[in-house]
């Protein structure tokens, strides 16, 4: 077999889905970064205007109902790839010719050129929020420990603890399949499934029929289109049903007992069917057969359901991909110009066996003569906090505006894009001030600048001035958030003048230079890191889409490819403790992952979290402590406080306006911030306003809409009261505790 | 009539490609907007870090190296930092033992040491990387490699759709590599010394006149063969010069590190294996079998560098050191040429002085370091590998490694060293004896066997009457004694029989690591040892001198000599394939700028034993070039430093021949007269041109001989110009070099 066969992999690597309550009327994930949605037809298949452009949703919910949210689907592509060094591949198409592997039970495997006769994809979507263990900040992140208490702990049995998973059980469909629900058997939406193994029964688990206040009895549904001869698949998640097996009470922002809800997430494959045709004889008599077979695509994806995305162009301080990438480059030498050993190029940083790579991740580190290119690198992040001024209120008292991007401001894109030329370097004491200020790794539980240095006695706060990944608890406290270490490398080489202002260079004259997402992706990767740019990256308590777990890197096979488990159905894993009970399956990373691992450790109902995460005081006075007791023993230590620390301002707005002229209002007006507004989310979520983006650059403004005040009532302005509510405060702090 | 174009100058030429290929929009550079057009600028200036032009070698500190030849293996052992070191640090015993002997035991190698033709398709050569060029961003930039290969840079030039041609890269790479002249009269100054014009003159005039000395050239011999268009030479191993030596060495090392890739020809293993598989022995192919099997790897040496000849080693030269070690029941006392002998340098002393054991603790005692220590400084040169460890106090240990015998690390450790600082050295070679006393073959042994006068005597018999010729017998004997017996293997020695016992070994003849004979007397793995291909080419050496002595030829001229498509008729000339032998060469570059009036040699550094062995002086008079129509003859002396026109031919016994030169005069159109272009078309079949320069070979040995048996402890060449006339002529006689040659 001296030719290769083709290589096929499914993009996005991993996909997103969204909530949403409408009944067939949903777009598509959008694959760039801060940008729209891409409308789409019934079936999926995305609207192309007249120039050949996508065309971008800008409404998000139901045209007549504005208590209806549009679904978000998530879309997969098959590329081909025809040998090791093809890094950019290609869709492939029904009817299209690929080098398979034929093989039958008698022959040895073969290379055939086969033409694609239609595509079996196969989804398992799954939640195990119910059974999983309660989310308690950083614990756990290494592990639980034996007694670390679970979500329902009333159920010890292990069979019963698995009727927590909300498992539909996988579906396969196809073109001539085309749609799969993951509903219960018996109900309505199941009754529309033309899936392609419907006779094979499933021990599905679903929760009780009468939770309230919402029945949960689907996770989504599976549409298969072909466009362009192209055949895709199309993910739809659940309703944004949530329900309690008991009188419905919100105690806790991410541990909830007798809840559920329909996120969900779980792997997707797929198998190509393709025909060639070959000689055979009969008796002598020579003639041409076609032979009918598949191959099952080398490199799946994954499939996350997250909540609804209500600032879909407001970039988060730090998106999924930049996390990511960030692990990528430096456990799996993913881009070695930036992190390997030296010389720093490809030949030299491609470990192959566990010695190596173990040789590798010792010596790697940051190539020194790394030039970041400014637009992609460095402004990207450094435009990002200016934006959040739609979103979140600075300063109530004194209305500055410290994010200024304007001549003189402190982000003045010209100054900071300037590189050093012919030994000049005007901007040199700018780019260090910023990089100073920025929080460093170890600088996370630090509110202001450490640095004794510093010239004056004020010191300035450090940047992001975010919340952490445990801001709430004296277990591993990790109080605020830092931009990853790649980010942090990227900005120190900028500081010191090494960077490069593609717009002045390569890319002079180019329209898009500032923007080096502005065009859709074409690659594979491109379509990977474009999906997850519009992804929750930090901090995670438990984080948005998905969690810490993405810190691991044992939950990937290569680079944005989750690690697919093989699990029994029926039977997914369940805790330790409990599964060790019967020896049942308990989970073990190292297999890799199964339906429901990337999503069950976020708050359960997602409401509940969701609502809490707007900003939160933090107790700065210790560095290792989140919560000290003064008065216990009559302390005189002086307390600090950090006041108002937004948690992520481009995925959970806090403070809105409506217009260029409106004045500023409370996002979840006619939500009180307390246990009672948590679930009266659990039915509001769909009521909320998307914002929406105009203009360009520095006069970019994002705007509320489609708020449904007949629900809600009229926004709120801060500092008026209604009702005696309180509505701009988490009470997560007094949750936890 | 001539139109002639006007000359543009190299940076005139590099301006004009880059702005073509810039057009009209110049990005910012970096603020350096159109570097290329301001010298200062394009020679000085950094690009996001990147130096534009490499700094000049010559003038930032003098690291020194820089007057090694720029081609051949630049980067072998040198450059990249071995990442990983940790190979050598590993316990030997994790190590396959046979690792030792089939691989380099030098660091792990990284990179590529065999000069290549480049990567092809497009992305352009890989090759020599000690060039100024290869070393500059903006060659990096237009050939697009990292980090201009779009990881951190796009490649040069920016903003520009237009990409470099190969031709357009060449030629800045080559402006950059000749110094980046600026003006055409820089780029002529380039060519010329520091000398001016006129004292460059004077002297020649006075070379040309033989009023001053011409000094032999040291360049290696095989480069000034190749300049004066003349075969390569092999010349005898102990005959090299230091260069020569080195290069030999350093090629031999580059294809060591190949040897993990089985089908590689540069692997030297890979050629080892032709051996094991496919030699001729015992019968009248033996010698063209071996002919052509050293002439293939050969030609794969000269791919390494061009210079490289397979160095003869002329056993009976040795015979009087051997007296006493072969005719002999001890074992290992045999001597070889110093080149193939292991020493220590004094960076291997410093790597055995760095060496750890395994409880972290020198690998070697106080005691054991300052012998080696001594060893480094006085510079011994050792015949085995045993006999080293014995002077250094360091005992020959095994260990049982999975039941196969292996090194101890004192071992390994010192024979790695041995091994990175000669790679002619080979550890499995005790030299000597074989316990069963037999004679070295003597130079009257040789001589005996050149006397031989029928083919079937002395090479074979055909398939049909096989039988070994004498040659092969000789032959057989030095395998076996180069190869030797192993004092420390069991069935050789007592102690080592217990040894073995005591580490639960069972003795195998053929092992890896502790065999019982060296394995130059295995014809399955001899050519492993490299000393094998000069044994052999002394072998080939005294069938060519046999051929030129007598008629005989193997009987089936048309058999085929596998692995390779070519014939025993093909394996008859070594000229055809090439080459010749000569002992020992020197040659004088001449200039033909002036008619030769007289050439008057420097003292010709030759060593004593040359002197003394050589059997035949010839004095190569190269590309000798005649003025118009004045004919003139060349007389030759020795050691007559004084010699001129008047002086005496009859009864001078410095006198060596006279020789008379015979042409007309030249007429045709313009240029006619000119020496022909360079044959280089491959499929040029015509004859040797009427103007090509001629070459005369003078048997100077008789003249010689009685020269030295009258006592003359150096030799000196003259050649004195005569007119056709009997008078002085300076414009009659124009030649490029004189060389002795001394034959063996």
């Amino acid at each position: 077999m001296s030719k290769a066969y083709t290589t096929f992999k499914i993009h996005p690597g991993i996909g997103f889905a969204r909530l949403g309550n409408t009944e067939d009327d949903f777009y598509l994930c959008p694959e760039q970064l801060g940008e729209l949605p891409i409308a789409c037809n019934e079936l999926g298949q995305e609207k192309v205007d007249a120039n050949g452009n996508l065309v971008r949703v800008s409404q998000f919910k139901d045209s007549n109902d504005l208590s209806k949210i549009k679904k978000q689907a998530a879309r997969f592509k098959i590329f081909a790839y025809s040998d090791k060094e093809d890094e950019v591949g290609e869709e492939i198409k029904i009817g299209g010719t690929y080098d398979f592997i034929y093989e039958t039970a008698v022959t040895a495997p073969t290379i055939v050129k086969g033409k694609v006769t239609d595509i079996d994809w196969t989804v398992h979507l799954a939640n195990k929020k119910a059974s999983w263990y309660e989310f308690q900040e950083t614990n756990g992140m290494h592990g639980y420990e034996p007694s670390h208490p679970l979500r329902n702990p009333e159920v010890t049995q292990p069979d019963l603890r698995r009727q927590l998973i909300i498992d539909p059980g996988p579906l396969t469909v196809s073109l001539k399949h085309s749609r799969g629900e993951f509903a219960k058997f018996g109900t309505d939406s199941k009754k529309r499934d033309t899936s392609k193994f419907q006779k094979v029964s499933y021990p599905q688990t679903f929760p009780p029929s009468d939770i309230k206040p919402n029945p949960i009895d689907t996770l989504g549904s599976l549409i298969v289109n072909e466009q362009d001869k192209h055949c895709r698949l199309i993910v739809l998640g659940g309703n944004g049903n949530s329900g309690s097996t008991k009188t419905p009470v919100i105690s806790n922002f991410v541990n909830n007992n007798g809840w559920f809800d329909d996120i969900s997430d779980g792997p997707v494959t797929a198998t190509i069917q393709f025909s060639f045709k070959q000689k055979q004889y009969d008796g002598k008599k020579e003639k041409m057969v076609t032979i009918n077979s598949s191959m099952d695509v080398q490199v799946p994806a994954w499939v996350v359901v997250g909540y609804p995305r209500y600032a879909p162009q407001m970039q988060d301080m730090i998106t999924m991909d930049e996390k990511m990438y960030d692990l990528f480059v430096r456990k799996f030498a993913y881009d070695p110009q930036v992190f390997g050993v030296a010389p720093y190029d490809k030949a030299s940083n491609s470990p192959q066996t566990e010695a190596e790579w173990e040789t590798w991740r010792n010596d790697a580190d940051y190539n020194p003569d790394y030039y970041p290119k400014f637009y992609k690198e460095i402004w990207t992040m450094l435009h990002r906090p200016d934006s959040y001024r739609y979103s979140y209120d600075f300063d109530y008292f004194a209305g500055s505006d410290p994010h200024n991007r304007g001549t003189g401001g402190n982000l003045d894109e010209n100054a900071l894009s300037q590189v050093p030329k012919n030994g000049e370097d005007p901007y040199f004491r700018m780019r260090q001030f910023i990089y100073m200020i920025m929080r460093q790794t170890d600088e996370r539980n630090d509110y202001v600048v450490t640095n004794d240095d510093w010239p004056t006695n004020a010191k300035p706060r450090l940047m992001p001035m975010l919340c952490g990944n445990n801001p709430l608890s004296n277990v591993s406290p990790d109080k605020f958030l830092s931009m990853t270490e790649t980010q942090l490398f990227f900005l120190k080489q900028w500081m010191k003048g090494k960077f490069v202002n593609e717009c002045e260079e390569w890319n002079d004259g180019d329209k898009n230079c500032k923007n080096p997402w502005a065009n859709p992706p074409t690659t594979g990767v491109g379509i990977d890191r474009g999906v997850l740019s519009n992804i929750l990256g930090g901090a995670f308590c438990p984080g948005g889409e998905i969690s810490w777990i993405v810190n691991n890197p044992a939950i990937y096979s290569e680079p944005y490819r989750i690690k697919h488990a093989t699990y029994l159905a029926g039977a997914l894993s369940i805790p330790k403790p409990i599964a060790d009970i019967d020896g049942s399956n308990a989970p073990n990373l190292a297999e890799g992952m199964e339906p429901g691992d990337m999503t069950k450790f976020i708050g359960i109902p997602w409401q509940a979290d969701f609502h809490e995460c707007t900003t939160q005081d933090l107790d700065v006075t210790y560095r290792g402590w989140n919560n000290i007791y003064l008065d216990s023993d009559g302390d005189p230590a002086q307390q600090d406080i950090a006041y108002d620390i937004p948690w992520w301002p481009a995925h959970r707005p806090i403070v809105v306006s409506e217009g260029p002229n409106s004045p500023q209002v409370y996002w979840a007006s006619g939500i009180p911030a307390n246990n009672a507004g948590d679930l009266q989310m659990v039915e509001a979520w769909k009521d909320l306003g998307f914002l929406l983006a105009t203009g360009e650059g520095i006069h970019k403004a994002f705007y509320q809409q489609e708020r449904n005040n007949d629900a809600l009532g009229d926004p709120v302005t801060p500092g008026d009261r209604v009702l005696g509510q309180s509505i701009g405060k988490s009470t997560q702090e007094t949750n936890n505790n | 009539m001539s139109a002639r174009k006007k000359r543009v100058s190299l940076y005139d030429q590099v301006k004009n490609t880059l702005n073509e290929i810039q057009g009209s929009t110049v990005p910012s550079y970096q603020g350096l907007h159109a570097f290329w057009l301001d010298p200062e600028v394009f020679l000085n200036a950094s690009l996001y870090g990147q130096r534009l032009i490499a700094p000049d070698p010559n003038e930032s500190s003098g690291s020194g190296s820089h007057g090694a030849t720029s081609n051949g293996g630049s980067c072998c052992g040198g450059g990249a930092k071995p990442a990983a070191d940790s190979a050598n640090d590993e316990n030997p015993v994790t190590n396959p033992a046979v690792a030792a002997v089939m691989q380099p035991p030098t660091e792990t190698f990284i990179g590529d040491c065999w000069p290549s033709g480049g990567s092809g398709g497009g992305s352009g050569g890989g090759g020599s990387t000690n060039q100024r060029s290869a070393a500059s961003a903006i060659i990096i930039g237009l050939k697009g490699q990292y980090p201009f290969d779009g990881s951190i840079f796009p490649p040069l030039l920016w903003d520009t759709d237009k990409k470099a041609t190969t031709q357009q890269i060449e030629l800045i790479a080559g402006w950059i590599d000749a110094g980046c002249p600026l003006t055409i009269a820089e780029e002529d100054d380039a060519h010329s010394g520091a000398k001016s014009l006129v004292e460059v003159r004077n002297d020649m005039l006075a070379l040309a006149h033989g009023e001053k000395l011409h000094k032999a050239s040291d360049a290696k011999t095989n480069h000034t063969t190749k300049k004066s268009k003349a075969l390569h030479i092999r010349k005898e191993i102990s005959n090299l010069t230091p260069e020569e030596l080195k290069t030999y060495r350093d090629a031999l090392s580059c294809m060591y590190t190949y040897n993990d890739f089985w089908q590689d020809e540069r692997s030297f293993d890979f050629w080892a294996r032709i051996h094991t598989n496919s030699c001729q022995h015992g019968w009248e192919q033996f010698g063209p079998w071996h002919r052509l099997y050293l002439y293939f790897f050969e030609q794969k040496l000269q791919d390494y560098d061009d210079s490289i000849t397979i160095p003869y080693w002329s056993w009976s030269e040795y015979a009087d050191a051997n007296k006493t070690t072969f005719n002999n029941t001890q074992y290992d006392l045999g001597v070889l040429p110093d080149a193939v002998g292991c020493f220590l340098t004094a960076e291997g002393l410093i790597t055995l002085k760095e060496a750890k054991g395994a409880n972290g603790k020198s690998l070697y005692s106080a005691s054991q370091i300052s012998k080696l220590e001594s060893i480094q400084k006085k510079g011994t040169i050792y015949n085995s590998g045993l006999r080293f460890l014995k002077a250094a106090g360091i005992p020959y240990e095994i260990i049982n490694n999975n039941g196969e015998a292996a090194w101890a690390e004192k071992v390994r450790t010192v024979y790695n060293v041995l091994r990175k600082d000669n790679a002619l050295w080979f550890p499995n070679r005790w030299p000597g004896a074989m316990g069963n006393p037999t004679t070295y073959p003597t130079k009257a042994d040789i001589k005996n066997l050149l006397s031989l006068e029928t083919w079937s005597d002395f090479g074979g018999g055909p398939s049909y009457d096989h039988h070994f010729g004498s040659l092969e017998k000789v032959h057989n004997g030095m395998h076996n004694f180069s190869g030797g017996t192993n004092p420390n293997y069991p069935a050789n020695n007592k102690k080592w029989e217990k040894i073995y016992a005591d580490l639960g070994l069972t003795p195998d003849m053929q092992s890896q690591e502790n065999p019982q004979y060296g394995w130059m007397t295995d014809n399955r793995v001899t050519a492993f040892d490299p000393l094998f291909w000069s044994h052999h080419s002394n072998v080939d050496r005294i069938w060519a001198k046999w051929q030129e002595l007598h008629n005989g030829q193997p009987e089936e001229l048309n058999g085929v000599l596998a692995p390779w498509s070519m014939t025993v008729g093909d394996a008859m000339s070594i000229k055809k394939l090439g080459y010749k032998y000569v002992r020992h060469y020197v040659h004088h570059q001449v200039s033909t700028d002036f008619g030769l009036v007289k050439f008057n040699s420097e003292k010709i550094k030759v060593s004593k034993s040359t002197l003394e062995h050589h059997k035949k002086l010839e004095i190569k008079i190269h590309r000798v070039q005649r003025g118009n129509l004045p004919n003139a003859s060349i007389r030759v002396f020795l050691n007559d430093p004084n010699a001129n026109i008047d002086t005496p031919t009859q009864g001078n016994e410095h006198f060596v021949e006279e020789v008379s030169l015979f042409h007309g005069s030249c007429y045709g159109g313009p240029g006619h007269c000119n020496l022909p272009l360079d044959k280089t078309r491959l499929n040029d079949h015509r004859n040797i041109h009427h103007h090509e320069p001629r070459n005369y070979i003078i048997d100077a040995t008789k003249t010689a001989q009685k020269l030295l048996n009258d006592g003359a402890k150096d030799l000196t060449v003259q050649l004195v110009t005569v007119g056709i006339h009997g008078k002085p002529i300076d414009n009659a006689v124009f030649i490029e070099g004189v060389s002795l040659n001394f034959l063996d």
